[in-house]
């Protein structure tokens, strides 16, 4: 292969390469950790990394900051997240099961028409489906023809909903069922299991790497997204922490130390689960890269 | 086949229909109604038929205009650097060994993040007064800038972001792809006496053919819709210097109320998406059909 001090050489720029990428997360956990008065001190550029005197107060103190109800804002993150991770884990581990493993009419039809659906990115389709969700006919006070109210809009079914629909679940699981061996189905049916039970006693045990895959996509989806929120929710009560931070950073101006503090936090659940799980992270990638 | 009824299992409409409702509710309905919005005027209240006016408008827009300059200019610097150094270092890393799993974790980290918490970070290390960036320069006795304040670096302060976030991504997907070439073609050409750089350019590269299309394709369809980091970074300021589609589409709809006219820009995007998708359909089977399972 190559030699040793090529190697050096490639292994010292990888080095440099994660400290570069590592330098934001540096900073961020350094100012948090600041007081404002060092902040703006000039120093050399180690005292970018390395706080004087450490302030952890500032984790209490910037939550304090404005009268912000961040419990109530990751109260809804965390909400939607789950919700919409265990419903799409349901509808599409069901629907992959049926698309794999029953015979019905127009049921290969019916899976690669759905597929189309993968191909439209979701940012592209915010006006459509606010309208949607807004003239939406009963809900939030609209008559039978979705006027007169406002919908779903402001409201959690509005926050989850648009996160349900998507064929990346269903493939996913569809491809993994389609790799089950036939007789398992008939061995079940001589025991006199239905359909739906051999779904549910044998396929769905057998499937929980796809669990977790689709599990660790939806958390990053909902938990991340910043677009929707903000156009979907007006009210304090149903903000979630995302558009909260962008917000916090225009009250709190050039406090950055708080504003840091307040990222840390909302960043720390997704770090934790990515170390966690971590080789479910990586298969949901290369899955929805690769076979998408 | 058959087509005896007998072997029908009905219970399959009931499995998959909520996936298939939200399909059609969430995804191809948006796409008609989507349609039919752009050729009215609605501003949540009021809806009134205008026929194509929102279209001649897009066509005397110069915001509009300057949006899809920068939309076009974004997507293709963000796509060459994202694979380009994602490709570079997922080479890299494996040519040293397989011990440098930290590297690689490392660099996917920002993809974990959220735009919103990157972009907060990213605005203080841009900070004109006391940011790291100009706090580097100035010791090195260079010129402060200004950064996402400046009209002509403030898009490359987004560029970089973004390349920071996805990089790792990008990185992900090809090493996956390296790793599933097979051994003894490396084998065999080392027999033969090619060295490094031969044997990317005769094993590794074409067999990358297909994922380096696809990333291409998904990558271009997604910086094509790029909002979060404009929106947060600088508003699509300083005058008009970031905006982009999708940022018109938000400030047209959700903040000046004209959603007939955002529906029309959204139907332009749709229309760039799908022939996107259709050279997908066209040549994204071509070459070696690999799968990665």
């Amino acid at each position: 292969m190559l030699n040793r001090k090529t190697n050096v050489v490639i292994l010292v720029l990888l080095l440099v390469l994660s400290l570069v990428m590592l330098v934001p997360f540096m900073v961020m956990i350094s100012t948090a950790l600041k007081s404002m008065d060092e902040i703006y001190t000039r120093g050399g550029i180690l005292h970018f990394f390395i706080p004087d005197t450490i302030h952890w107060e500032n984790f209490i103190d910037a939550f304090r900051f404005g009268g912000a109800n961040w419990l109530k804002y990751f109260w809804n993150s965390l909400f939607v997240t789950v919700v919409t991770i265990l419903i799409s884990l349901c509808i599409n581990s069901t629907a992959g099961y049926a698309f794999s493993r029953l015979n019905f009419r127009g049921r290969d039809t019916l899976f690669f028409a759905s597929l189309v659906g993968m191909m439209i990115p979701p940012q592209a389709t915010i006006v459509p489906v606010f309208f949607i969700l807004r003239h939406f006919p009963f809900a939030g006070g609209n008559n039978i023809l979705g006027q007169g109210g406002t919908g779903f809009i402001n409201t959690h079914f509005a926050l989850i909903a648009p996160y349900l629909a998507g064929a990346y679940g269903v493939f996913l699981f569809r491809q993994h069922f389609l790799n089950f061996p036939k007789s398992l189905d008939d061995a079940a049916t001589v025991d006199g299991l239905s359909k739906f039970g051999i779904f549910i006693r044998i396929y769905l045990p057998l499937s929980k790497p796809i669990f977790a895959t689709l599990m660790t996509t939806k958390a990053i989806q909902c938990w991340n997204d910043y677009t929707w929120p903000l156009i979907v929710t007006s009210s304090e009560e149903m903000r979630t922490l995302q558009v909260a931070l962008v917000l916090f950073k225009d009250s709190v101006a050039t406090q950055w130390n708080y504003l840091m503090a307040v990222t840390c936090i909302i960043i720390l659940p997704l770090l934790i689960l990515f170390f966690v799980a971590q080789k479910s992270f990586v298969e949901g990638i290369v899955s929805s890269g690769i076979k998408g | 086949m058959s087509k005896k009824k007998i072997n029908q299992d009905r219970v399959g409409y009931v499995m998959i229909a909520p996936y298939y409702i939200f399909m059609i509710v969430f995804i191809l309905l948006p796409i008609l109604i989507n349609i039919f919005l752009s050729f009215t005027d609605y501003n949540l209240n009021t809806m009134t038929f205008v026929g194509l006016k929102n279209y001649t408008r897009m066509l005397q827009d110069p915001i509009l205009k300057r949006s899809i300059v920068n939309t076009l200019l974004y997507s293709v610097v963000t796509l060459v650097l994202n694979m380009g150094l994602g490709l570079l270092i997922s080479i890299l890393v494996l040519r040293t060994g397989k011990a440098l799993g930290v590297i690689r974790t490392i660099v996917f980290l920002p993809y974990v993040i959220s735009m919103a918490s990157a972009s907060m970070i990213w605005l203080w290390i841009y900070e004109p007064g006391y940011g790291l960036l100009n706090s580097i320069i100035t010791f090195f006795g260079g010129v402060s800038q200004d950064w996402v304040y400046d009209v002509e670096l403030a898009m490359g302060c987004i560029i970089l972001v973004t390349v920071w976030k996805f990089v790792g991504y990008n990185m992900v997907i090809y090493t996956s792809g390296i790793m599933n070439v097979p051994a003894q073609l490396y084998e065999a050409a080392m027999i033969d006496g090619a060295n490094v750089w031969r044997q990317f350019q005769y094993i590794t590269w074409p067999m990358l053919r297909p994922i380096t299309f696809f990333l291409m394709i998904t990558g271009f369809i997604n910086n094509f819709n790029v909002f979060e980091q404009v929106s947060i970074l600088t508003g699509g300021g300083p005058v008009n210097s970031t905006t982009t589609l999708m940022h018109q589409i938000y400030i047209r709809g959700f903040v000046d109320y004209q959603f007939g006219y955002a529906s029309a820009i959204t139907v332009l995007m749709m229309i760039v998406v799908s022939i996107v998708t259709a050279l997908n359909f066209r040549y994204g089977s071509q070459g070696q059909n690999t799968d990665l399972s």
